[in-house]
């Protein structure tokens, strides 16, 4: 790279050929062939750690321009005048936007299209766009966006979930068919409520989450053109080039097929990014910006203002059994405050509904919840999406019920675990494999005991120390009605490289390389033969979003079968070549060898003789769904009750809490997981170690707050996010299961290990210390005041 | 302005405004976009590069701070055709996820190693605070860091 | 556009003072650059003092050390005599920031950004630092204590800056301490914190103690109430429960996003009683 000034140029189309998407480096990876099981270095890793790999955010170009968003900045309130002028007139500003000019319906949503691009009849959250700004530099964006103003009466704003259920509160949306609920799900099973009477021992609780904040380090970015024949591209930062497709298009009024969207590697998502964030504001700009790429990049704190964020929970809880502690009745409220806007909160609430139970055979169940509409910041995806919020309830009113009747708690866990064949308890059958005893009994093995006791013991001078568990639960997939498919292609280039087209984008859960030793085992080659073409609605083939634990199992059994159709191909028409018969040839690394005579082909030999057509293979694969019927309204199994694929785990957390400062330390993590089979155990640990860390912020630090509509802590100093120091040394033992559904046996493992902290650690809290505290994060103030409470009422 | 310096170990003149933020002139002006943004407010480590030797924030340095200073991004780790130690330790190790935090991270590390050439885990724990990372949970860096200090300092090969 | 000076020499850095005294001065950039974060908001006018050498440097004057204002946080940091002589002030440096903010942050930029929440000013405070104000004409002395007015407000004039803290050294204490109570192990703005410094006997009586608290009240608070109520007692939770009671009573925290008055006010009295749990030359044995 020379440093004379030189800015790279933005390519997107057929010099592709040419940008090297062949694996960086690959003289370092292992000469081996990919096998199954190999903790292999990602095929990315290089790339990434020499700094080569271009994220949306880092593209610049010569005539390129900026693009900004207005934000309301006020939770609630009817458009009425939104003056332009001044900042139309500021030096170097090209245009400033309003929904005067998008020609399409101007709303955005996968279920419910309920958001505009830019306002129209009302600002509905403080994140709201109002206006677009399109500059020459980014000093012009701000000072452009400094001079927009805004007349809008406000209107009362609607700042808490179960007040917008009152018959008195404000309307969000006034066209929403029921008021203030976007969804309301119920469900019930056995004889509901008449079961409660019938428990000999009930507990009850309520329990409040918090907002959570992705804080992926590349923040929302993209840039966008329209090309010299008309088509608009996208380059950009999103877990759902497809569908975002088809967004963008209908919210700008422009024909599908005129609209590409490029999805480079990206930066962190976790949900954040799945859905619309920059693609319809970047199209919006570059249909007015002359033909010249535009580029928008979020500022942290516009990140964290208007993004979406994990949906803040209150959830009341009764939960009964006999006194033996069989499980017998449970009953569930659970409201979820969505924010303004549709962005997933629906398939959110039910998800968390479906697992309310936990992994646990409850035979009575009254399960309800709501989904409501507010005007506090978006809520939407997050990892874990709804089941986070539950298992903290859940898993802390099994440790209640196991105090009340005397009981350990991990024996309680035990007697009331799901096997294969049980029904959960919303009345599935579990079809799939169900690893939770074998991960109760090792997390048991490892955990408990005289050094359990010995090492509390211990506890230095002012520390309390305890142990906490929890069982998890998480389902993969869309459930019954939305379908999840996905379409691999894979090609022998005229060069002689097996080409990936990855339909699904990795955003750093490392699929992408997955998807190499996939392909590798199939086909017997090493790591530098592959090419990997990123997701490219022109390129590659739909497969659905990058979420749902479902990456690697729906698009890993596609690939399978393309990566089998072509060996199968490549060793007929090798063997046509030859004159020889199929059976007497193999693949080996970089060719073809004819065991009968000993000849050697190479691949770009062999591609030579293929037609275009036959070096492709292209396969599908759509992924099973539950026919259980369970009672589910149409419009819950539209957002996915049931599923029909779990993962499993059980967690256990070693704390330790200053009596003093409240401070609560995580001196050691253990996590027990059924994932299935495991392709790479280091990927899977990636999964495994940065959903627990992600976990722990949840439990102790992280808090979005927000006062009035309006986000308080906007920023890394304020909203505080793990360190290496605040995460412990974590023990990841996965039981061997076999998933025979999944790709070589495996299940989702991306989202499950997030459930488990929070709970855990609330638990340990109460073993240390004999304090449970209902709100999270576990904070140091709330400790302490929980322990002052506590060393009070012991004295009275 | 006119800024004289050494990038990457080669000498080279700037013109720019004095007041361009650093980042900014590695990303856009010198096309290295190796070297993120992630808060631009100093609290997360993204930016980070080497200036004689030592970790700095360039999201908070100012064109005119280069003046006479040897930097070092993460585009000039590596000597030539090989690739750091750091470098390899992460991609073997796992370090590396969606790779954001890596240029910074790898820059940290580098400067640990420069201070302290055998840090125990919990001194690299430490050393890397600055460093947020929301992918990997930490462990795998630890493991590359140490795995790489091992290396240098002979108790591995 | 911001016109930025990178003066050598301090004789070159009084002109750009003079030529314009709203000129912004800066050393590492970490407080001042994070506050103003767009081009638009910059000053006018920026003074770097990152080169002046004269600003740089730790030195043994005898029965003190002298600290360069300009001396980045990690030098002072990992500064021998600086290690041997003052470990609460080492103590807390360690747990500022990051590395990568202590190689640009300077102990200078520390003292006039004058935060409640300053890592290192409680520890100054007890070890009873001065400042070394400079300016064209003339330099002054004054006690650090005196130098803060208040929340980001430093007694500096025009043409002034802060030229060095002088620490004095403090022969027989043996208890060195320095804790912050933050909501992340690392990284975070302190909620509340304390430095102390213990001179005890063998049978734990206190000989002389020093205190000062940080992030419970505008600037460091120091309580000769509570020194005099430990003076002659012996370092026990009975001597900390009761001087914990009048440090509760003398702080003035605020509430704020990060914690309540009520929370930080119990802080106060509780780090005392983490004294219990050190032992006299081990003040790391603990936290």
């Amino acid at each position: 790279m020379t440093p004379e000034g030189t800015c790279n140029s933005m390519s997107s189309e057929s010099d592709t050929e040419a940008q090297g998407e062949l694996i960086t480096r690959p003289d370092l990876f292992p000469r081996n062939v990919l096998a199954i099981g190999d903790a292999a270095p990602r095929a990315d890793a290089y790339e990434k750690a020499t700094g080569q790999t271009k994220f949306a955010a880092d593209y610049y170009a010569e005539d390129m321009v900026w693009a900004g968003v207005k934000r309301a900045g006020i939770p609630h309130a009817r458009v009425a005048k939104i003056d332009t002028s001044q900042a139309e007139g500021i030096p170097g500003v090209m245009c400033v936007l309003t929904h005067r000019d998008v020609s399409g319906t101007n709303r955005q949503g996968v279920i419910r299209r309920d958001q505009p691009v830019l306002v129209d009849d009302k600002i509905r959250h403080c994140g709201d766009a109002v206006a677009l700004v399109v500059a020459e530099t980014r000093d012009a964006l701000r000072k452009a966006l400094d001079r927009i103003t805004l007349d809008c009466p406000l209107l009362t704003p609607v700042l808490d979930a179960e007040e917008a259920l009152e018959e008195s509160a404000a309307l969000v949306h006034e066209d929403n068919p029921n008021g203030n609920v976007l969804l309301k799900g119920e469900l019930q099973t056995g004889s509901g409520d008449a079961a409660e009477q019938e428990c000999e021992i009930l507990v009850e609780g309520c329990f409040e989450t918090q907002r959570q904040e992705h804080a992926y380090l590349e923040t929302e970015a993209g840039w966008a053109q329209v090309k010299d024949d008309g088509r608009l591209e996208i380059v950009c930062s999103t877990q759902t080039p497809f569908r975002d497709r088809m967004e963008v298009a209908d919210a700008l009024g422009l024909e599908p097929t005129r609209v590409r969207i490029v999805v480079p590697y990206v930066g962190g998502a976790f949900g954040g990014k799945d859905g619309i964030t920059v693609q319809s504001l970047l199209g919006l700009a570059a249909l007015k910006s002359g033909g010249r790429p535009v580029k928008m990049w979020w500022g942290r704190e516009e990140s964290f203002s208007a993004g979406a964020k994990r949906h803040p929970a209150r959830m009341y809880y009764r939960l009964g059994s006999d006194r033996s502690g069989r499980l017998h009745y449970l009953n569930v409220r659970l409201y979820l405050d969505t924010g303004p806007y549709d962005h997933l909160g629906g398939v959110v609430m039910t998800l968390g509904l479906e697992h309310a139970g936990g992994p646990y055979r409850i035979p009575n169940a009254v399960l309800k919840a709501w989904c409501v509409y507010t005007n506090n910041p978006l809520s939407g995806a997050f990892r874990g999406f709804g089941v986070t919020q539950v298992t903290a309830a859940m898993e802390q009113m099994m440790d209640l019920l196991a105090a009340k009747l005397g009981m350990d708690p991990l024996e309680l866990r035990f007697k009331n675990a799901v096997r294969q064949g049980d029904r959960n308890c919303v009345g599935k059958t579990l079809v799939s494999s169900t690893g939770l005893t074998k991960c109760l009994e090792a997390l048991s093995r490892m955990s408990t005991g005289k050094e359990r006791d010995a090492w509390k013991a211990a506890a230095p001078f002012f520390k309390r120390r305890g142990v906490g568990f929890a069982a998890l639960m998480h389902a993969s997939g869309y459930g019954p009605v939305v379908p999840d498919f996905a379409n691999a292609k894979v090609e022998l280039t005229v060069r002689g490289k097996i080409r990936i087209y990855s339909g699904v984008v990795d955003m750093g859960q490392g699929n992408a390389a997955t998807n190499v030793q996939i392909a590798a085992a199939i086909l017997g080659q090493t790591a530098d033969m592959f090419e990997l073409i990123q997701p490219d609605t022109d390129r590659t083939l739909a497969s659905g979003s990058a979420s749902a634990s479902r990456c690697t199992y729906t698009f890993g059994n596609a690939l399978i079968g393309a990566a089998e159709i072509l060996k199968n191909r490549l060793v007929q028409r090798a063997a046509d070549l030859m004159m020889a018969r199929k059976e007497d040839i193999a693949l080996i690394p970089g060719g073809i060898r004819n065991l009968g005579s000993g000849r050697v082909i190479s691949f770009s030999q062999l591609a030579d003789f293929l037609n275009e057509d036959e070096r492709v293979a292209v396969h599908y694969f759509r992924a099973p769904v539950a026919p259980d019927e369970i009672g589910a309204a149409p419009d819950l199994k539209l957002h996915g009750l049931p599923h029909t694929l779990f993962s499993y785990g059980a967690h256990a957390a070693w704390i330790e809490v200053d009596e003093l400062t409240g401070e609560l330390e995580v001196k050691k993590y253990l996590a027990v997981s059924d994932c299935g089979n495991i392709l790479n155990p280091q990927i899977y640990e990636q999964q495994i170690q940065g959903a627990i860390a992600q976990g722990l912020g949840y439990a102790v630090s992280e808090d979005l707050l927000v006062e009035g509509g309006k986000v308080l802590n906007p920023d890394f100093f304020t909203y505080l996010i793990p360190t290496s120091a605040d995460v412990p040394e974590i023990v990841s033992v996965p039981v061997k299961m076999y998933e025979i559904t999944g790709p070589f046996g495996l299940k989702g493992v991306g989202e499950i290990a997030t459930n488990g902290p929070l709970p855990a650690l609330a638990n340990a809290l109460a073993d240390a210390c004999g304090i449970r505290i209902f709100r999270s994060p576990l904070t140091p103030e709330r400790v302490l005041d929980a322990l002052n409470t506590r060393n009070r009422e012991d004295l009275e | 302005m006119k800024i004289s310096c050494t990038l990457n170990g080669t000498r080279i003149e700037l013109s720019v405004p004095a007041d361009r933020r650093v980042v900014d002139l590695l990303r856009e002006d010198l096309g290295l976009t190796g070297t993120k943004e992630s808060c631009g407010a100093g609290d997360c480590g993204a930016c980070t590069i080497l200036v004689d030797g030592e970790s700095r924030l360039s999201c908070l340095m100012l064109a005119a701070q280069l003046e006479g200073r040897e930097i070092t991004t993460v585009e000039g780790l590596a000597e030539s055709e090989s690739v750091h130690v750091v470098q390899r330790a992460f991609a073997e190790q796992g370090a590396v996820q969606c790779g954001f935090c890596t240029p910074g991270m790898l820059l940290a590390a580098t400067d640990l190693l420069h201070r302290n050439p055998r840090p125990s885990r919990g001194q690299i724990r430490e050393a890397l605070t600055g460093n947020l990372c929301r992918c990997t949970g930490y462990q795998k860096i630890v493991d590359a860091v140490d795995k790489a200090a091992r290396l240098v300092s002979g108790d591995e090969s | 556009m911001s016109d930025v000076h990178l003066p050598r020499h301090l004789k070159d850095v009084w002109p750009l003072l003079l030529n314009d005294p709203r000129a912004a001065v800066y050393a590492g950039g970490t407080d001042l650059l994070a506050k103003v974060r767009s081009a638009d908001a910059r000053p006018r006018s920026l003074v770097c003092l990152e080169r002046v050498e004269e600003l740089k440097g730790v030195r043994d004057d005898g029965e003190e050390v002298y600290i360069g204002a300009g001396t980045a946080l990690e030098h002072v940091l990992h500064n021998p005599i600086i290690e041997k002589q003052f470990p609460v002030l080492v103590q807390a440096i360690r747990v500022l920031a990051s590395p990568a903010v202590r190689h640009m942050g300077t102990i200078g930029g520390n003292i006039v950004t004058a935060s409640p929440a300053g890592d290192t000013l409680p520890p100054l405070h007890v070890l009873d630092a001065d400042v070394v104000v400079r300016s064209a004409k003339e330099t002054r002395r004054a006690s650090l204590a005196s130098f803060i007015r208040g929340p980001g407000k430093v007694d500096l004039g025009s043409g002034e800056i802060l030229a060095a803290v002088v620490v004095k050294k403090t022969a027989g204490f043996n208890i060195h301490h320095y804790e912050k109570v933050g909501k992340r192990k690392a990284q975070a703005c302190a909620v509340a914190s304390m430095a102390a410094i213990v001179d005890v006997s063998e049978d734990r009586v206190i000989r002389r103690a020093r205190f000062a608290w940080g992030s419970v009240g505008p600037t460091v608070i120091v309580v000769p109430e509570v020194e005099r109520a430990v003076l002659g007692r012996t370092l026990s939770m009975e001597t900390l429960r009761e001087a914990a009671c009048i440090a509760e009573s003398a702080v003035s925290p605020i509430d704020d996003l990060r914690a309540s008055a009520s929370y930080r006010r119990r802080l106060a009295g509780a780090l005392l009683l983490r004294l219990c749990a050190l032992q006299a030359n081990n003040p790391s044995q603990e936290h």
